[in-house]
């Protein structure tokens, strides 16, 4: 096999590194699939027929309410049946305790400890249904859904996972802009979703699991009060009690009957006060008890099985109905349903279809006029995401050419299909109405119509509704084998390197340490993490306590460094007694410090923050700190930020050196250190944001000096940095072999590794300044032990000379960073993820630019040590490597670069491909939305933060060598 | 109450694998070498100090610091010392260059050697893997810290018992064929 060269070392790991994106990217555009959803609000125009330019009618937007209450009337044509509605949310109640099950009563003691509810259910004034959830089943989620009728694809809940005001059409808006006044009482997620919206309210948190008793008194406490006033027309109650219940002690919590007789009095308080102020001015009402998600056996919920998507949906006050069986309905069958109840046009990505029985009590004019107006909207919605709808064009022209295109194209595809059941729906309404007149035969015609209104929405919902959960399998495994493909072609390229390096020169590597041959501990330990995290991530437990695995394995690198270090400590001197601290064994000495450095700080970082899903209570650090006050915190966090940057300035310093320019760089980093101080003192506190004008300003000043010196040094220094004629070397440099001086001449070594050890710490006292700066004031700590650990280790390394092989190393620097980045506070869900710290000196509002500041704030700690990895190379003395007969540019550039490249790049190509395949095993598992995907959106995020840390450190790397080889040149001619 | 009647079973135990070990460490050491007072009471020394170290690698790699996991702690200490650190302690006292060949370089000679150095390494990485299961949230009561980690230890203790026996009784047969 021919030896590798650098430049085809470098192609090949780029069309490695573009293989990979471009299968993520297919996959998550196949797992993934981003709904194309309509912008805007329904107005007036989702009266009349749906038209091809979807310029709405923008006239009515600015109508006053009352004038559009009424417009809205007149064009429907179906008077509102309700003036004022109830909407009673219990939070995680599955209606299988109140409906049965499969026909089946429900539960004796559950159906006993609800006896007002059965009663109106039993009389046939409640009608319930099953309302089938989507998954996720999360609360969040399944609100939007109620009121919008709309199903989120993951990544819209991801993206959303912040409770951010809601922005889609919903029915909430809809009713405010009829001028409806709103009051909400329980689970502040309300007020997050909707804003402004409500004339009153009384929001509780979710928070406190533990609490089942003071959440649902909050709500109850004005119950009373709101039911005698008359100003509002939507009361929204929603008891988070018995999702509480259900996470301590599951369905068959001995709290769950006492629970459900508190809900029933709630029912009974409500329904006894509607029935009383039944025909005086306040108009008739609608009560609607529904449960946003049901719950599983254990009383958790987020995925998809029957007990966690079994949510309810009760009407009270509809007209008096058959007692029947219950039937099954969706859950997004409520918004269309209401909003024609209740005379407001149906929110514009509506996927639900009408609820049947809601509708018996209207004539039969306004029932298929409802039917009519649900299929326009779900028409319109068909229109937008289908793009090959043949009717596309029908509305416009020939609308009434139903006859002439006749049944023949029925049944070709979904779309022919759909558009056929639509013109026949349409046509056997206008004959309807055209035969109105005569009673005899348009009751058989009615029945006709509506029944082919049902099967047209019926399938254009299902149509739609799997549209979002629909996978395409050829794109996916198309994306997965990409991926795969430039997973091989990395690590091949990383063993032919290690073939040649450690094997292929067998006679160079005789002469140095015998523990460069042969497959030692540290390197057997190094691949099995590997394999080991692959098998433990198709556990979900294991990936929601993921963070235990990183600190075990990397605290086991360290015991294993440590076994190392002393096994060479006793080969310098056998018989030497552990007393004699100096001469030899000293190197020994201070590298086992060095790994007792970075087990203690590993250890204090493990139990900074007490991380994952299950052990969250268990006491740690910061919440220790937390509580003991700020008048802890805040100068541990001054301390801290002071050390880090004491430790940053010190290695500037470290390098002797006159030169002016390296003076300038350590003053703007002296600067811009003392500015990160100031703020910290001024204006990072626990209760104000940092929304002040001075503090924006000031952090972007920060911003602006860092950014410029950075790039500044990066940029200038290969340039300004004098030629050596005298030896210039950083203190961490030791190593000098005979032969140095021979390739010295040839290149520019000790320039190169004086400027990218300077680079290197530009890099790192940068990164460090910023997290200073984003990061929560608890998490500095942290941040200063990050950088001890990186330095300890880039020490021990270098001290421990070739003890190590190189990729050991890196991997071993690597996993460091998977550690760090879970004793940050973050975790596999996407709740930990700081929303705060993503607007510090942000003045005004930029989606952007505040994603990469979350990202910089998320990926604190594995972007770090690859930043670190530039110093980490220049204090590395690739001069033995090189055989100075034969070396070249090309031998040189790979030497330093390649390892530090390919390790990271094959680590995370590997897991992200095994991860990939986990996922698509894992697809119909329980857990798939609640702890795989977040998990595959990290790894994402992982690579992206991995290839953009390999770019800088191979962008640094070659951009300075070519430099200072060009001026090695010039001034060799000269 | 379950998990203090737990620990203070593995302190019992504890004990009694000490007790097996001391008597075996006497089987081991030469008489010519050193007596059985000298040998006991290198054992009792060394308890502790394995202890220590013990204790300190598991608080690096993890273990629940805290005034309630102090006395289960202990127990699990002294069991992994007497499991690790007594019989060697006991066979070679604080010679250095021995403590070195077996625990940091693991290039044992002869039987003696294997007896000692093999048990010891099982123990150490039975309780390694023993730590697997404790994160898991499967609610079981041996899941608590250290009875998982000190059933791991027990079974690669006597995992290694095994190895080192089946070895040397391999080395031996196999010089003796050579004798013969």
């Amino acid at each position: 096999m021919t030896p590798l060269t650098c430049t085809k070392l470098s192609v090949i790991t780029i069309t490695g590194v573009i293989t990979q994106i471009i299968g993520l990217s297919l996959f998550l555009f196949g797992f993934f699939p981003v709904k194309p959803a309509l912008p805007g609000t329904s107005g007036s125009e989702s009266f009349y027929p749906p038209t091809c330019d979807f310029v709405g009618n923008l006239s009515d937007t600015t109508l006053p309410p009352d004038q559009l209450k009424s417009l809205y009337q007149e064009l429907s044509g179906i008077p509102p049946w309700f003036d004022r509605l109830i909407l009673l949310v219990i939070d995680g109640l599955p209606a299988e305790f109140v409906l049965g099950k499969n026909g089946k009563p429900p539960n004796k003691q559950f159906k006993e400890a609800m006896p007002y509810t059965q009663s109106l259910l039993a009389s046939g004034s409640a009608i319930g249904y099953h309302a089938k959830a989507a998954p996720p089943t999360v609360t969040m989620p399944r609100l939007k859904a109620m009121v919008s009728g709309a199903i989120g694809g993951f990544l819209d809940v991801a993206f959303n996972f912040n409770t951010q005001a809601m922005m889609d059409d919903n029915l909430l808006g809809q009713f405010f802009k009829i001028g409806w006044k709103m009051v909400m009482l329980g689970d502040e997620t309300w007020i997050k979703l909707f804003p402004g919206l409500f004339k009153r309210h009384d929001g509780v948190s979710s928070f406190y699991v533990k609490d089942t008793v003071q959440v649902d008194q909050n709500v109850s406490r004005h119950l009373g009060d709101e039911l005698r006033k008359d100003d509002w027309n939507l009361l929204i109650l929603h008891y988070l009690g018995l999702d509480h219940v259900g996470h301590i002690g599951g369905r068959s919590s001995s709290l769950m009957v006492p629970k459900l007789k508190e809900m029933d009095e709630v029912v009974k308080l409500i329904h006894s006060s509607i029935n009383q102020s039944q025909g005086n001015r306040r108009g008739r009402a609608l009560l609607m008890i529904v449960s946003d998600h049901g719950m599983t056996e254990n009383g958790n919920h987020g995925g998809s099985t029957y007990e966690e998507t079994d949510s309810l949906a009760l009407f009270i006050g509809l007209r008096k109905h058959a007692v029947d069986d219950t039937s099954v309905i969706n859950q997004i069958d409520l918004p269309p349903t209401l909003a024609l109840l209740f005379g407001v046009p149906i929110p514009k990505n509506n996927v639900g279809i009408l609820v049947r029985e809601a509708f018996d009590s209207l004539k039969e004019d306004q029932h298929l006029r409802a039917l009519e107006l649900n299929a326009w909207q779900l028409l319109r919605l068909l229109h937008a995401q289908l793009s090959g709808l043949p009717c596309r064009n029908f509305p416009c022209d020939a609308f009434y050419d139903h006859q002439s295109s006749g049944l023949s194209e029925c049944n070709h595809t979904t779309e022919n299909m759909l558009c056929c059941l639509y013109m026949e729906a349409a046509a056997l309404y206008t004959s309807w109405k055209s035969k109105r007149g005569f009673e005899s035969s348009s009751n058989k015609d009615y029945r006709s119509a509506a029944a082919a209104y049902y099967k047209f929405l019926k399938s254009a919902s299902d149509r739609l509704s799997r549209r979002t959960t629909y996978k395409p399998v050829k794109l996916l495994a198309l994306g997965l084998a990409t991926m795969f493909i430039s997973s091989v072609m990395l690590s091949n390229l990383m063993f032919c390197r290690l073939r040649e390096m450690y094997h292929g020169g067998k006679k160079q590597a005789l002469n140095l340490n015998d523990s460069m041959n042969g497959w030692s501990s540290d390197e057997t330990f190094i691949v099995s993490v590997v394999l080991i995290i692959v098998t433990c991530m198709t556990s979900s437990s294991m990936v929601e306590e993921e963070h235990y695995i990183w600190y075990f394995f990397i605290s086991t690198f360290y015991l294993l460094l440590l076994r190392k270090a002393a096994q060479s400590l006793s080969s310098v001197g056998l018989q030497s007694s552990f007393l004699l601290q100096k001469g030899k064994s000293g190197e020994g000495y201070f590298r086992i410090c060095c790994v007792f450095l970075l087990l203690i700080s590993g250890r204090i970082l493990r139990g900074w923050h007490q991380g994952g899903v299950n052990w969250t209570s268990l006491p740690d650090i910061s919440k220790w700190l937390e509580q003991a006050g700020s008048q802890y915190v805040k100068p541990l966090q001054l301390i801290s930020a002071i050390l880090v940057i004491s430790i940053g300035l010190f290695a500037l310093f470290s390098i002797e050196s006159k030169g002016k320019y390296f003076q300038m760089i350590r003053l703007s980093f002296l600067i811009s250190g003392l500015l990160v101080l100031l703020h910290i003192t001024k204006y990072q506190d626990f209760t104000v944001s940092s929304t002040n004008y001075g503090a924006t300003f000031l952090v972007q000043i920060i911003y602006a000096i860092l950014g410029a010196t950075t790039i500044g040094t990066v940029v200038a220094l290969p340039w300004l940095i004098p030629l050596s004629t005298s030896k210039i070397s950083p203190a961490d440099n030791t190593i000098s072999p005979p032969f140095f001086p021979s390739i010295q001449e040839k290149f520019p070594l000790v320039e190169l590794r004086d400027s990218l050890y300077v680079i290197g710490w530009a890099y790192i006292l940068c990164w460090c300044l910023l997290q200073l700066l984003l990061q929560q004031p608890i998490n500095t700590t942290p941040i200063l032990l990050l950088l001890l650990q990186t330095v300890a280790s880039v020490l021990y390394f270098v001290r421990s000379g070739t003890h190590h092989k190189e990729w050991v190393e890196i991997a071993g620097l690597y996993y460091l960073g998977m550690a760090g980045h879970f004793s940050l506070g973050n975790s596999n869900t996407l709740a930990t993820i700081d929303v705060a710290g993503a607007f510090i000196g942000i003045s005004n509002h930029s989606t952007f630019l505040s994603g990469i500041l979350m990202f910089i704030i998320t990926y604190a700690s594995p972007m770090f040590v690859l930043l670190s990895l530039v110093m980490y190379i220049s204090t590395k003395s690739m001069a033995h490597l090189v055989k100075p007969e034969k070396a070249n540019t090309g031998d040189l550039l790979m030497m330093m670069l390649g390892f530090p490249c390919l390790v990271p790049l094959v680590i995370n190509s590997i897991l992200l491909t095994a991860y990939t395949v986990v996922l698509l095993l894992m697809q119909n598992h329980l857990f798939v939305w609640s702890v795989f995907s977040p998990k595959y959106l990290y790894v994402c995020a992982t690579t992206v933060c991995t290839l953009i840390g390999v770019f800088i450190v191979a962008a640094t790397g070659s951009y300075t060598y070519f430099v200072l080889a060009k001026r090695k040149q010039k001034a060799c001619t000269r | 109450m379950e998990e203090s009647e737990k620990s203070s079973q593995s302190t019992i135990s504890s004990f009694q694998v000490f007790s097996i070990h001391v008597c075996r460490g006497l089987a081991l050491a030469k008489p010519e070498n050193c007596s059985y007072l000298k040998a006991i009471s290198r054992g009792l020394l060394g308890l502790p100090v394995g202890a220590l170290l013990n204790a300190l690698g598991a608080l690096a790699l993890g273990a629940p610091v805290g005034l309630q996991y102090f006395e289960r702690t202990i127990s699990w200490t002294l069991l992994m010392s007497s499991l690790t650190f007594v019989p060697t302690a006991c066979v070679y006292g604080s010679c250095w260059t021995d403590w070195h060949r077996i625990f940091a370089c693991t290039k044992p000679k002869g039987p003696l050697d294997f007896m000692l150095c093999l048990p010891a390494h099982g123990a150490v990485i039975g309780a390694w893997f023993g730590a697997w299961p404790m994160p898991l949230d499967w609610e079981r009561p041996w899941q608590d810290w250290p009875i998982c980690v000190s059933y791991g230890a027990v079974g690669g203790y006597v995992a290694g018992m095994v190895g080192s026996l089946a070895l040397a009784l391999m080395r031996t047969g196999g010089k003796q064929l050579k004798a013969e």
